[in-house]
Formats: structure tokens, sequence, C-alpha cells
């Protein structure tokens, strides 16, 4: 069904970070938000995509912010770099999406939510780390590759899950000996992110803990905001409640803290 | 969200939250319609993997039991939950609690008509006297030995023994059970459940397709667990001799297992001897005795009255049934099937050390019977997606090839609806080796096609 050839294949495609947005990423590692707006301004898709992104209701900014120099000066150094990684990622999602029933705006609107509500968590554990919070742009990663590559297998995976209950993780893993998480290290390495991010990815899969233990608990935090943010009407009807296992286990002693912050009653 | 169905099983699994907006969004009105054309014996959502679920949550599940038990006779219920979970459902529906509780999937199965693993002990604790009854009467009937406790402190007390039960039953609940002719499959035998009054309504309720197709593919023992029947009147026993007379070209058998005649005239007991039913106390009595299981055809050559040809119809269709097989082998395996050999003959298995075979009936438009056979290390790396690891457990590398064969089932029937031919698959069944795959299908013409993977070779068989 998918072999470690179509894998190869697809992590091969990969294009290398625009210059435009490397020298933009230099620039908010060294803190300099003028210089790294004023780079990221040639980028037209960039520009329109951090005004289309930041005015969302959940980062609840009261009027219409539209200039990159303001966006960054708004979001300060760290949002600022998880905003750029978030757009890097969509510079891998498909123009249709056939696995999941997603559209451009939903998937934006799915990075919006997590990388805010992460915000919001790290706020809560009282860590202020650049890396860690770009960590959650690389999460997303895991549905854009599940999509490359079980699109084409729709309907053998149908068939496969009427008979037995298996997430694409467990069937990529047991057909390739490698799973997402894997691949979206993959990914995370060919565009040079702080290897850190891909950590707390790989932990958040739920079945590989990390043996440091702050990197597990962020993996464990990460792990339910994604099945919180998978439980929303609009991302169970694009079909990724269950596209990877959720554990429950694995998150148990969070989960009251984890329920004070996001005020589930 | 669609319910995975094993043995006549559906369980749903939602993740994560669960409420009125989410549970909403995940069961829409075609995943309820498609749950109600499964024909499960039983409907379960699992709780295993939802971390937080407010009563809206589960409302959207509950309206969809009612709507399953509206055309189907089906246990419908929830599982795998913790006590904080089953204490939160039963606050929710208090006294309109008119679903079951399961605590886990595996006292669910205890519950189904499907289970096969009988004669366990059971321990047993609610603090409902009534709800204990039930359940002993449930398990009971299924062939286990229910052990109940009266108070929390013997439970505590006896739960403390090691190894002495097979399976502990505590925080679960009995909703009203299923009481359909529902069928299940025990080794070469197929056992439908009939319960209550039987009267005319038993035509309606048994599906003779199904009982046809069955004979078809080679079942040749058919037992009917009669537990609970209190009563039945003359249309039902003249469907039971009608039934026991046209299963007797096939050479079939037909026993009824648990009848008692306390509320039915015995002379209808005499009249269904006569007709070749045979009557037994106890399901043991039957299925623990291989030589009689022998003597009943549940293993033997049976010589079939109306032996049937591979037609022109089903012939042309073929390509459908080759791609289905070589797709879902591909698929489990990751590698490419290629077709070597296509000839029409009897079925030809070269070498008959360490095979083991599966077929799968289908009915409809067209009928007949996909036979595959593969080396027992093939069946294994096979079914290795389904199981997950390496296993030598016979069993269960026979139960997955079934799973398989289904799944090859369900792709010929999704194949053929694709050219406008309607079909429905009977239940899989399997062959532990060649000779009792033999004794139903060396008298049957077909094509075989010699298949073969990464240089390992199975074989498919298309027979009527």
């Amino acid at each position: 069904m998918i072999t470690n050839e179509k894998i190869n294949s697809f992590i091969d495609k990969i294009p290398p970070a625009p210059k435009a947005l490397q020298a933009t990423l230099l620039f908010l590692n060294s803190g300099e938000l003028v210089k790294a707006a004023q780079i990221a301004q040639t980028d037209l898709a960039l520009k329109a995509y951090l005004k289309n992104i930041v005015n969302k209701p959940i980062y609840g900014f009261k009027t219409e912010v539209s200039e990159v120099s303001q966006i960054f000066g708004i979001l300060g150094v760290s949002s600022s770099q998880q905003t750029v990684y978030n757009y890097m990622m969509t510079l891998l999602s498909p123009k249709k999406w056939e696995l999941f029933h997603l559209r451009e705006s939903t998937f934006h609107e799915l990075q919006a939510k997590l990388s805010r509500r992460w915000k919001q968590i790290l706020q809560h554990l009282d860590i202020d780390d650049m890396d860690i919070e770009s960590a959650i742009t690389l999460l997303p990663a895991s549905i854009i590759v599940a999509e490359a590559l079980f699109a084409e297998k729709k309907e053998d995976v149908l068939l496969l899950r009427s008979v037995k209950n298996l997430d694409y993780n467990t069937i990529l893993s047991r057909l390739c000996g490698i799973d997402l998480f894997d691949i979206c290290e993959k990914i995370s390495i060919k565009w040079e992110m702080p290897p850190k991010v891909a950590q707390i990815v790989q932990a958040s899969s739920g079945f590989k803990p990390s043996q440091d233990k702050k990197l597990n608990t962020l993996g464990k935090w990460m792990h339910l905001l994604l099945f919180y943010e998978l439980s929303q009407t609009m991302f169970i009807e694009a079909s990724l409640n269950d596209f990877i296992e959720f554990q429950l286990d694995y998150v148990g002693e969070i989960y009251e803290d984890f329920a004070k912050i996001m005020e589930i009653a | 969200m669609r319910a995975s169905l094993k043995n006549g099983v559906a369980v749903f699994t939602p993740q994560g939250f669960l409420d009125g907006n989410s549970a909403t969004a995940l069961l829409t009105i075609e995943d309820i319609q498609a749950t109600v054309k499964l024909n499960a014996d039983m409907v379960l959502v699992s709780l295993k993997k939802v971390i937080f679920f407010n009563r809206n949550g589960l409302d959207a599940f509950v309206k969809m039991f009612a709507k399953v038990k509206e055309s189907n006779i089906v246990t419908v219920g929830f599982c795998d939950y913790d006590l904080k979970k089953y204490k939160a459902i039963l606050n929710f529906y208090r006294e309109h609690v008119n679903f079951s509780l399961f605590a886990s999937q595996d006292i669910a199965h205890l519950f189904a008509s499907s289970f096969k693993n009988k004669n366990l002990n059971v321990l047993l604790y609610n603090e409902d006297k009534s709800q204990r009854s039930a359940m002993a009467i449930e398990l009971h009937d299924g062939g286990h030995n229910p052990i109940i406790a009266q108070t929390a402190e013997e439970f505590k007390t006896k739960k403390n023994a090691q190894n002495a039960y097979d399976v502990i039953i505590e925080n679960s609940y009995l909703g009203q059970m299923g009481q359909n002719v529902s069928a299940r499959v025990t080794g070469n035998a197929i056992i439908y459940t009939v319960t209550s009054f039987l009267d005319a309504e038993i035509g309606n309720m048994f599906n003779i397709a199904y009982h046809n197709n069955s004979l078809n593919v080679g079942f040749r023992l058919f037992i009917f667990d009669a537990y609970k029947v209190v009563s039945m009147n003359v249309h039902a026993l003249n469907f039971f001799s009608k039934l026991a007379s046209s299963g007797a070209e096939y050479n079939a058998t037909i026993c009824f297992v648990g009848m008692t005649f306390e509320k039915t005239p015995i002379i209808f007991k005499e009249n269904m001897e006569d007709a070749g039913i045979m009557f037994f106390d106890q399901m043991e009595n039957i299925l623990g005795d291989k030589e009689l299981l022998s003597e009943l055809g549940a293993s033997s050559a049976a010589a079939i009255a109306n032996k049937r040809v591979i037609n022109k119809v089903i012939v042309t269709k073929l390509p459908s049934f080759i791609d289905a097989t070589v797709a879902t082998i591909e698929m489990m395996t990751n590698s490419t099937a290629i077709k070597e050999t296509a000839e029409i003959h009897a079925i030809k298995v070269a070498d008959h050390k360490d095979k083991i075979a599966s077929s799968i009936g289908f009915y409809g438009d067209i009928d007949g019977m996909v036979i595959l056979v593969f080396p027992k290390d093939i069946a294994k790396k096979a079914c290795q997606l389904l199981i997950g690891e390496e296993t030598d457990d016979i069993d269960l590398i026979l139960d997955t090839l079934a799973e398989l064969v289904n799944i090859v089932g369900g792709k010929v029937k999704s194949l053929l609806s694709d050219h406008k031919v309607n079909v429905n698959i009977t239940l899989p069944r399997t062959y532990p080796d060649i000779d009792s795959l033999l004794e139903i299908a060396q008298d049957r013409k077909g094509v075989q096609v010699d298949l073969a993977f990464d240089n390992d070779k199975f074989l498919f068989f298309l027979t009527r």
C-alpha cells in the first residue's frame, strides 16, 4: 500500500526553505525584528499569510493588523518565529486535500488555534523559549504527510478500518517501520529547525516518550492539545479525529491542569 | 465515523473530547444508516479513548442506539470506561438507562452471541439485585459459570482470590438484550440463536438466503441455541420441519439445544424428530464431543445433491474477483502480487503440508464462493498488518485470515457494485488444513488462479 520508496520520494521532493524565509528566520533568531520584517515583506505570499493568520479571532486583535512590521512588533520575536514556521509548513500542504476534508482556510485555522493555545500552555508552565514555542508548528506536518502518503489509498484504508480500527500512524509503522512523526522529524532536519522541535513533536505522538523529562511533559501537553483541537466540529468533519491514536493514559496526569486552562466544564 | 465489525460486534471508537457538537459531527445520518445496515448482534461505543464527555455528547450515540434498535433487534451500549465514567453515565441517565454498560469489550463479548470461548468462570457483582440476576441468566445461557457476589464485601473477598475466575464483572449494567435470529460460526457449525415465543414471525426473522448460501459454502451442521425459547406454535413447527427437509439434500443436520417442552406440545418434538431434527440438552454435549461433531457433519465430507457448476456469468466477473484479492493482499503485505496461471478444473493443491485456507460465499445477482489457500508462513505475513506482531498462535492466524477474506469479500462487493452487480457476502470460513477444505471443495469445478507475491505463492479458487 505504502512503500519506503514512496516515503523517500516524498522526503526528496520537500523543497529547501526559500531564501527570504531563511533570512527572515535568521534576523528573528538574533532578535532583529525590523530587519526581519523588511525581508519578510518582500515575499508576498508570506506577507498575505501573516496578515490572514494574525487577524483570526483566536489572536484577539480588535483592529485589523496589515503591515509585517506591525505584525512582528505585536507578536514579538518568539511568536513571529512561530508564525513564519507555520507559513513554511503551508508550503508543503497540497492544493487540494483528498484524504481529509480540509481546505486551505481550515488548515490555517488549525495552525492558528494550535499556536495560540500552545502559547497559553507555555505561559501556564512558565516556559519562555523561542524554540519550544515553535515546536507546535511541526505538528500539523503529520497531517500533511498522512495526506500525501494515503490520499491514493483512501478506499483501501476504509476497507481495512471496516474490520479493524487502525489509525494512519499504526498502518504506516506496521507496513514500513517508519511513522508519521519520524517523517516530520526528517522535514525539520531538512528545514534546519531547532532539534528540540522534532524531539517534542516525536514525544507528542503519544507512544515514543522522550528520555528528557521536560520534553516528555511538553509532548504530553502537545498530544492532549492536538486531540482537544481535533475534537472540534470543524476538524471532526475534516476526518481528522482519528488520524492518529489518542493515548489517554499518556496524558492522564496533566488533564486536570489542561481542563482549567481551556476552561472545560 | 464508522464502526469496525468483527464477529457480529460493531464498535465505534471516538477519541478525545465528546460534547454535543463533537458527537453530532462524529455521527452523521449516513453513519447511522450504515450502522443499521451492518445487521450486527451488538453495537458498542468504546469510551477507552475519550478523556471528557458530557450528557449531550453521549446523547448523540444514545439516539443512534434507538435508531439501530428500530430496525434490528440488537444489544447496544457503551464499553471500556473506568469507575468515574461509569458513575457519570448512570448519573446522566438515572432511571432511563435503556442501553447496556460493559466495563470492557471483553466483558461485552461474553454477552454477544458470537462469543466462542464458552464455559468460563465469571465472578459478577452489581449492587442492584435484579441486574445481578439478569447478568447471571445471560451468562448461564451463554454456557458460562456465573458466580454471583451478593454483597460488596463478598465481592471484594472473592475478587482477591488469585486465578479463581476467568473474568470478573463489575461496574456493568444490562439494558435490553438483542433477541434476533443471530448467526455465529463455531468451528464448522453455524449456531443460530432463537428466543422467546416462536411463531409465524420466525419466517421473517430468519435469513433464509444466508442459510442457503451457508449450505452452498459447505456448512453441514446448524445448531439452534434454544435455551431462551419459551414456546413455539404450529407455524414455527412447520418452518423448522421445512428447513430440515430442504437441508436434507445437502446431507445437513439441524439440532436444537436447550429447548424445553414445558409450554410446547411434546408432539411437536416428535414431529420435528421425524423431520430429522435432533435435540440436545446442552451445547457442550455437541461442541465438546469431536466424534459426535464428525458424525453430525461439522467436519465430514458431504455429497451435495445439486452440484453446481461455474457458469459464464461468474467467469465474466472473474477480473473483479482477482482484482479484489490481489489489491487486498498487496495492501496487507506491501508487495506486488502477480497472476501466474488461470485454469478451469477442480481445485488442485500441490502440497498439502503446512497450508491453511479460508473461504467466503456471495449471493445476490450472482452467487458462488471464493477460496484462498495459503502456506502458513505466507498467511502469517498477509495477516501481520492486522495482528501487528509476530505470532504462531494458529487460532489467531485463522481468525485474522477470516478478517482478511472478509476484506476481500467487501472489495468484491464494491467492485461488482461498480458493474451494477449486487451481492451480499456470508461469514468467512477458515480451514486449519487442506483436507478439511477438500471435504467441501474437491468435487467442485471452478477457476483456479495461482498467484505469487515476492516469490511466495498462494492459490485463488472461484466456484459455485
